[in-house]
């Protein structure tokens, strides 16, 4: 007996899956004779399949269509519905691709049949196409997508069904449809598990990874102790503020805008002036004023910093590292605390057992006094912020400056508008590139 | 004991004599009454030797007495000073008004008690650290009154007193002694507490050399309003030996009609309101060469002195608040009647009263103790102790004040009662001259480099290997395990402490060796990079400060016995009680120092302190947020 239903049921699969997939597929190419001929024998196949282990109750909820001509009838809706799955989003999308039109489309799909034929296959069609109206981060859609499987008619009802895949293709287009908002981290709420109980019932697959997803979703939220805002702000002067904290990482790092985007129209033409903004904390500068004033400072960059699908550019001032011989420990002051010896006078070392630190390889990187962002990296704009920060750090009147700027990953930017003078600053950079590098050289060889 | 004492004397003399070649007022400091502040440190000392095990019984038993003419003459100035305190001064009004009223300052000037440790010559009441001390437990009736007091003579003019020339004591010490002139100690800069370093006064010499030129600000300047005159440390210039020239702090007596002096507005505090807070400020204030107090350049040993030497009367301060609120707590809760009881049969309010007795005896034990000591002829050097009655006293108000007003609930929360007032003062005694959590890195530091110096030879053989170190050092140990009865001499034949406390003096004995052992596995396993564990230090200090403590009131109560003073049986349960007390709590923190200590939580409160300070925020959400 148990034998028996399974070949049924793995006949029917089998069957189904190859047929399914033509018909998406090649829907539209297909005549509608070859259509109407596949879909018939789905439909006889799973209606066999339903008068084997269907309830009592089943024929209530789902009457099987005896009348010929009703089903005949039948046969055209879904024939037409069938072609349009996909057919029916292109045309709308023709249109716009909003969430207002695709959320259409659905009711469109749900209020035409009462019996929601080829729900599967339209929402394997759907769910291909939410990216394209933008709509695949949206719960409220996914519920809706949900909603258009027919309730109560995959629930098993008794202890042999529920044992064995009741419905598999329904239940795999609903894993399919949770699969997807797994994907795009979308969390389902009470209503997508009320929908997926009314749907397929409590403990059926859908369910199971409903539960899962809501196992490990919350769990994940947080895991990200660094989380970029969902939505990152289109001011880019605040874009810039919000990356430049994002990789300074000093609660007491002080961002300054040293140029606000503007246009300036003038006689001689438009002209745009980038945003300079930089950040610097008070440790930097102290750094920085301890800097050697004979050893120069660079101007580096660009390097990218990607955040959720925007890359940005950022450019930092920084030094070289101390040679050795430079570098002085400050010796110990006995008189430098008025109340307690801040160093023994011992020659005991710590004990190796009680020696927990761990032995690192230390590169030395030399310090990092600033970082800015921009959305013109050339030396004119990157001097500007040079000199802004000569305000607050004098030395850097007496450091000399070099620019070592690479043209190369620009391009990518989607936010820059690369205007007509693009080319020629990215050109104008690489000379004085090399000319930084010839001047860093000599001052080397003046110091070695 | 007097044999011991002539010791000293004659160690003393003749380590004057050495002085004299090379200092100006050695000689003379030795031959003065014993009343005198001394400078020099001399070797032994109690505290220190803890660290290596060992008690010095000959340092605090007996107890420390006065003679009776001293006695006498103390209960003929105490007697008046209370008086004074409870009739005229009107504690709510100052508190209320933030100010001292003229007249009660001009009572406290007519007391002499502006000058209660300036020699007698310099018109001063000349008297000793003993004396000092039961002085200042009536003046700490009044906080306001007792900072300004102590800002005034505790740190304003000490320096004059321990490192003034001759002509600078004649000139400024009588009007000082007399409140003509009120002191104030000016050290703290807005950037810097303890930090020498950051000091950023600076005085520079005039072309003629004969003058100073002060320029920078100083804070949180006790009496700064007011006084005319100030101990100020500032940066000068010094050629250094090698011919470097060096920035080193000195210490400058600053009158006010010098000029350039600026005074800010007053503070508005939470307790002792009545005492004067303020900014001062020097531009270009001129300050005669011959104002230099010692040598210029050696400001820092001044300050450090002056800062030691000021400690230790807070303990006595401290019981006498205490022993204050007791009495009128007690009365409330012998009067105040609930479901038919007075509070007082209620355990819960008695046990408050025990932990007030109990703090105030222990106090009031070391405080004299450590008074006592610094009386003695020689040059003690009571600093370490002086530190640990501070902390100790400290805590231990902060405490009792607050069961006292416990005590009233509600009332005591209110202005209608003195309480909330003691309650404000008292917490200043957490923070000022030394904050605790400095003070008990002083305390073990000081100790560790005590005992590191003695140990290390030990400890490298071990170290290296040796199998005769090693083996003696196994042995003590295993003889701990065993529970080898310790025995450092304060029982028993040779005993000083009186049997009816022996117990308590076994538990002392028993934990200063168990201390020994414990500073040596520290040292063993921290070296010189203990300094970084503050945690293992901060033990290591309440340990001590706990031996101290029971070593102080064995002392006393053992005394108390003996010479049959009234309610001896009193001090003897006390004593007990608090012996016990601290004994379990040291071995606790004993445990919790040894290696892989389960007790030990080091690492997982250094691990929450960084959590938070990375956000410097709390970190958890909040017990009503959701993930879905």
């Amino acid at each position: 007996m148990n034998g028996a239903r399974c070949l049924l049921r793995l006949q029917s699969v089998g069957f189904l899956a190859p047929s399914v997939r033509a018909a998406v597929q090649h829907a539209a190419l297909l005549q509608p004779a070859t259509a109407l001929s596949q879909i018939t024998v789905r439909n006889t196949c799973g209606q066999a399949l339903r008068r084997f282990h269907g309830s009592p109750g089943c024929y209530k909820s789902q009457p099987v269509p005896t009348d010929p001509g009703e089903e005949h009838e039948d046969r055209v809706k879904k024939d037409k519905s069938l072609i349009t799955h996909d057919d029916l989003f292109e045309r709308v999308a023709r249109e716009a691709k909003t969430k207002a039109t695709f959320n259409r489309v659905v009711d469109v799909f749900s209020k035409r049949d009462i019996r929601r034929r080829g729900h599967v296959e339209f929402i394997y069609a759907a769910l291909k196409k939410m990216p394209e109206f933008g709509v695949e981060r949206d719960l409220t859609v996914y519920n809706k997508l949900l909603d258009v499987f027919p309730k109560e008619v995959f629930v098993p009802r008794n202890f042999i069904q529920r044992m064995f895949n009741h419905y598999p293709r329904q239940q795999e287009c609903g894993v399919h449809l949770l699969e997807q908002m797994e994907n795009y981290g979308i969390m389902p709420n009470v209503d997508s598990k009320v929908l997926i109980v009314q749907i397929f019932g409590d403990k059926s697959h859908p369910m199971r990874k409903y539960q899962r997803i809501m196992y490990w979703f919350p769990k994940f939220k947080h895991a990200n102790p660094f989380p970029v805002p969902v939505q990152l702000p289109e001011d880019p002067v605040d874009l810039a503020r919000l990356s430049l904290n994002r990789i300074a990482n000093d609660l007491d790092a002080k961002v300054t805008v040293y140029q606000m985007p503007c246009t300036d129209i003038s006689e001689s033409g438009e002209i745009t002036f980038p945003h300079v903004v930089g950040i610097q904390s008070p440790d930097q500068m102290e750094l920085l004023a301890k800097h050697n004033p004979n050893r120069p400072v660079f101007v580096e960059g660009p390097f990218p910093l990607w955040l959720r699908k925007i890359c940005v550019y950022y450019y930092i001032l920084r030094a070289d590292p101390l040679p050795p011989e430079e570098k002085v420990e400050e010796p110990y002051d006995p008189e430098r605390c008025f109340d307690f010896p801040l160093q023994l006078d011992l020659d005991l070392d710590r004990d190796m057992g009680d020696d927990d630190s761990f032995d690192v390889e230390d590169v030395d990187e030399g310090p990092v006094f600033a970082m800015c962002m921009t959305s013109q990296g050339d030396q004119a704009t990157l001097n500007q912020w040079i000199s802004g920060l000569q305000e607050t750090n004098p030395i850097l009147g007496r450091v000399p400056t070099l620019f070592r700027l690479e043209a190369g990953p620009r391009e990518l930017q989607g936010v820059a508008d690369p205007g007509p003078g693009y080319r020629e600053e990215g050109e104008e950079e690489v000379e004085t590139d090399i000319v930084v590098e010839e001047e860093h050289q000599r001052s080397q060889g003046v110091k070695q | 004991m007097n044999i011991n004492r002539l010791i000293a004397l004659s160690r003393s003399v003749k380590y004057g004599e050495i002085l004299t070649s090379n200092a100006r007022h050695a000689a003379k400091e030795v031959t003065l009454p014993h009343r005198t502040i001394r400078t020099h440190a001399r070797d032994l000392a109690y505290a220190k030797d803890l660290f290596l095990g060992k008690v010095n019984k000959a340092e605090c038993f007996p107890y420390p007495e006065i003679r009776n003419e001293e006695l006498e003459e103390i209960n003929s100035f105490v007697a008046p000073v209370e008086k004074f305190f409870t009739e005229e001064v009107d504690s709510k009004r100052i508190d209320h008004e933030a100010k001292i009223p003229p007249e009660t300052l001009n009572g406290l000037k007519e007391l002499g008690l502006f000058g209660i440790q300036v020699p007698e010559e310099y018109g001063g009441l000349g008297l000793s650290n003993t004396m000092y001390a039961r002085l200042g437990e009536i003046i700490s009736l009044d906080g306001s009154i007792a900072v300004t007091l102590a800002a005034h003579q505790a740190i304003g003019l000490k320096g004059i007193l321990i490192a003034g020339s001759e002509e600078q004591k004649a000139k400024y010490l009588p009007k000082l002694a007399s409140g003509e002139h009120v002191a104030a100690f000016c050290l703290t800069e807005p950037g810097s507490g303890s930090d020498a370093a950051s000091i950023q006064t600076k005085a520079t010499l005039s072309e003629d050399r004969k003058t100073y030129l002060l320029n920078g600000s100083k804070i949180w300047i006790s009496n700064g309003g007011f006084a005319d005159l100030m101990t100020v440390f500032a940066r000068t210039e010094v050629v250094g030996e090698d011919g470097v020239k060096k920035d080193k702090i000195t210490a400058f007596i600053v009158e006010r009609a010098f000029g350039g002096i600026i005074s800010g507005k007053p503070e508005d505090k939470l307790g002792i309101r009545g005492s004067n807070t303020c900014e001062v400020s020097f531009d270009n204030c001129p300050v005669p060469v011959e104002n230099v107090i010692g040598e210029v350049g050696g400001g820092f040993k001044v300050a450090m002195n002056i800062l030691n030497s000021g400690r230790f009367s807070m303990g006595s301060a401290g019981s006498g608040m205490i022993k204050k609120l007791i009495e009128m707590t007690a009365e409330y809760a012998g009067s105040r009647k609930q479901f038919g009881k007075n509070l007082s049969e209620f355990g819960m309010i008695q046990e408050k009263f025990a932990v007030m007795a109990q703090n105030a005896f222990v106090m009031e034990s070391m405080a004299y103790l450590t008074a006592g000591m610094m009386d003695r002829p020689g040059v003690p050097d009571c600093s370490l102790e002086a530190a640990m009655v501070k902390v100790f006293s400290s805590e231990g108000g902060w405490i009792c004040v607050s069961e006292a007003l416990q005590v009233l609930g509600g009332l005591g929360y209110t202005k209608n009662y003195p309480y909330e007032r003691y309650l404000r003062d008292c917490r200043i005694l957490l923070i000022f001259e030394g904050t605790n959590e400095i003070l008990r890195m002083y305390i073990a530091l000081t100790g560790m480099q005590y005992a590191g110096k003695i140990l290390t030879g030990k400890i490298k053989e071990m170290k290296k290997g040796n199998v005769g170190v090693a083996l003696e050092m196994l042995g003590r140990k295993l003889g701990d395990a065993l529970g080898r009865k310790v025995d450092l001499g304060l029982t028993g034949m040779d005993g000083v402490v009186h049997p009816s406390l022996a117990d308590s003096a076994k538990k002392l004995e028993q934990n200063v060796a168990h201390f020994g052992s414990t500073v040596e596995n520290l040292l063993y396993r921290y070296g010189k990079t203990i300094v970084e564990e503050q945690l293992i230090l901060k033990r290591v200090a309440d340990v001590l400060i706990n031996l101290y403590a029971m070593t102080a009131v064995l002392s006393r109560s053992s005394r108390s016995i003996s010479i049959g003073l009234r309610n001896h049986d009193h001090e003897v349960l006390l004593a007990n009680t608090f012996c016990t007390d601290a004994f379990f709590k040291n071995n606790y923190w004993i445990t919790q120092l040894q290696k892989n200590s389960p007790e030990n939580q080091d690492e997982n409160i250094k691990k929450i302190a960084r959590e938070v300070l990375e956000k410097r925020a709390y970190v958890c959400s909040h017990p009503l947020d959701r993930t879905f």
